[in-house]
């Protein structure tokens, strides 16, 4: 019986995001939301161990009411119970409040033997939220795994880190953050949706894990954004057109003459 | 912390990145009007090598315990000498291994921590650091600033120059003995990955392929023309993810390698936000693709419409022809 917490994060689709150059703002309407694709990864990693050990699932999110969708997911990819940590208490939070509220849900959880979760979420790519509830839980965190082998209390985890591959060994409980090379998600079949709408899905506010407004959200952010700005692409955009070779002739020349290029 | 917290500190395992941290940490210092400080933790002992790029002082832990990379012991190391001296900045490299750390310790600080930040400006008149990040698929730019200190941010390889070795600069260098407990995790094996020795991060010109080409042995063109022009072949994450054409070593985008070339081709790519944001500090970007509405063409310094499968070849006649004039 191995009893898993994972960790997802409801994202937009990236792929889909635009920027409107007018308003200089982020197009969000209509760009579908899914869930981060390494936290999916995280979810079928412990679906997976579940079906080899036995045990149990439960993904947590931290997300405004929308989220539901995502752990109505989650539960037909497989997991046996969900719980929503919404609250607009929570808006604004940063990585360090995000975590603080998730280790009050896992604290509140007590038993577990491994949370598992995304090494990045796909919109932010800050790797941070798994590292920071690993400390405030003092939980040991394997990070980067691209393969976890249970025996007994003890775990085996392959890492991928910059240069090397790691194989490293570690005791329950702890944290484990994923990558997206450890496996390929499953699509839920109709029979896992229709299955999903009958496990339980929890809500719980701010005051269910005794966090106070202080702790959480911008007020309990350790980082402030002071500006957000649409990311400049200024580029020349120069368009050559007409004859293949001439075309080819002219860019080549044109980055020879700019010093971008050697001729050979 | 208190706010009589002073000094820029950097840290990265990787020397290389370390003397590039301490290229940005010098100006940050000097505007801030303190002190910049490197950590070096375990072996091998570099002390005066960071004074000669640019550290006014050396915190040399030579705990044996420290010879190899473990955030446990790490973060113990970081948080011990951090709580001691009270640095207001610390810079730590953006590898995997400082992207687990700085979190990390981080909150163990209970301070902020800018991951990958790319830009860093000095705010003299209210004593902190801005810092830049990219957000949302490459799409927004975000200004941050720690409301505690130390300022932790987590810097990318590549992204600022170290300054030259200058062996007649002096500084000090202190012996610490930084409280560390026993790691939790055990490390079994450790082997290099497989990377055909291509370093996409120091190349000057790199030819990138995506799904405009439409076979495994096209590949071949797409070597053929980096060959001429002395560059190194990269892709799109599906040529390396879905396709498995090349290591997934050799993909460029915002989940892959961040490359920095003077010269950057995109072959056959469309041009995703999660592409771009590869791309982003290339100086001089081509674009040849078939689709004149590819996204790639907004993205572009010069841009070819047209079949890569004619165009490449061209360009290959044209670099050729080059070395006549």
């Amino acid at each position: 019986m191995v009893k898993m917490i994972v960790l997802v994060k409801q994202v937009y689709q990236t792929a889909d995001l635009k920027v409107d150059r007018a308003t200089k703002r982020l197009v969000t309407q209509g760009v579908p939301r899914i869930i981060s694709e390494t936290d999916k990864n995280a979810l079928e990693e412990a679906v997976r161990i579940k079906e080899k050990h036995g045990g149990k699932v439960t993904a947590i999110t931290m997300a405004p009411p929308e989220a539901k969708e995502a752990l109505r997911e989650a539960l037909a990819m497989g997991a046996d119970e969900a719980f929503l940590l919404t609250d607009p208490l929570f808006d604004g939070s940063d990585a360090h409040a995000t975590a603080s509220v998730l280790a009050a849900a896992v604290t509140k959880l007590v038993d577990y033997d491994l949370i598992l979760c995304g090494a990045y979420s796909e919109d932010l790519y800050a790797f941070q939220v798994g590292p920071r509830l690993a400390e405030i839980c003092n939980l040991p965190q394997i990070t980067y795994a691209t393969k976890i082998t249970l025996d007994g209390t003890k775990v085996v985890v392959e890492r991928d880190l910059e240069n090397e591959r790691q194989l490293v060994e570690g005791k329950l409980p702890c944290l484990i953050t994923v990558l997206r090379e450890i496996n390929e998600p499953r699509l839920p079949t109709l029979m896992s949706i229709m299955a999903a709408s009958k496990k339980p899905m929890t809500t719980w506010a701010a005051t269910d894990l005794g966090l106070t407004a202080d702790k959480v959200g911008l007020n309990g952010a350790l980082i402030e954004v002071l500006q957000s700005t649409v990311a400049a692409g200024e580029r020349k955009r120069i368009m050559l057109q007409g004859d293949v070779s001439e075309t080819a002739a002219k860019l080549i020349q044109s980055l020879i003459q700019e010093g971008t290029l050697k001729a050979s | 912390m208190p706010e009589d917290c002073k000094g820029i500190w950097i840290f990265s395992e990787l020397h290389q990145l370390a003397t590039e941290l301490l290229g940005r940490g010098r100006s940050l210092a000097d505007g801030l009007r303190t002190e910049l400080v490197a950590v070096s933790l375990g072996s091998p002992e570099y002390g005066q090598q960071l004074i000669s790029h640019g550290a006014d002082k050396v915190l040399l832990a030579t705990n044996p315990i420290l010879n190899t990379f473990q955030v446990d012991t790490y973060t113990d190391a970081l948080a011990s000498l951090a709580v001691e001296h009270k640095p207001d900045v610390l810079l730590i490299g953006a590898t995997r291994n400082g992207l687990e750390l700085a979190p990390r310790l981080a909150e163990r600080l209970k301070t902020g921590c800018v991951t990958e930040a790319t830009r860093l400006e000095v705010d003299a008149e209210k004593g902190r650091v801005l810092m830049e990040r990219v957000a949302y698929g490459g799409n927004l730019v975000e200004t941050q600033i720690s409301r505690s200190k130390p300022q932790i941010a987590t810097i990318p390889k590549g992204l600022f120059p170290a300054l030259p070795a200058d062996a007649s600069r002096r500084g000090e260098i202190v012996k610490v003995e930084p409280k560390i407990g026993n790691p939790n995790t055990r490390p079994i094996e450790t082997k290099p990955k497989s990377s055909k020795g291509v370093r996409l991060s120091d190349a000057p010109v790199i030819v990138s392929f995506g799904r405009g080409v439409r076979k495994k042995e096209d590949v071949a063109i797409i070597e053929q023309f980096a060959e001429a022009v002395e560059g190194v072949v990269g892709c799109s994450r599906p040529i390396a993810e879905d396709l498995g054409w090349l290591p997934e070593e050799q993909y460029i985008g915002l989940s892959g390698q961040k490359v920095n070339p003077k010269l950057y081709f995109a072959c056959g790519i469309s041009g995703q936000i999660q592409h771009l944001t590869g791309i982003r500090n290339s100086r001089v970007i081509v674009a040849v693709n078939s689709d004149p509405k590819a996204p790639i063409f907004e993205f572009c310094d010069y841009g070819v419409v047209g079949d890569l499968y004619e165009v490449i070849p061209a360009l290959i006649g044209a670099m050729k022809q080059s070395s006549g004039k």
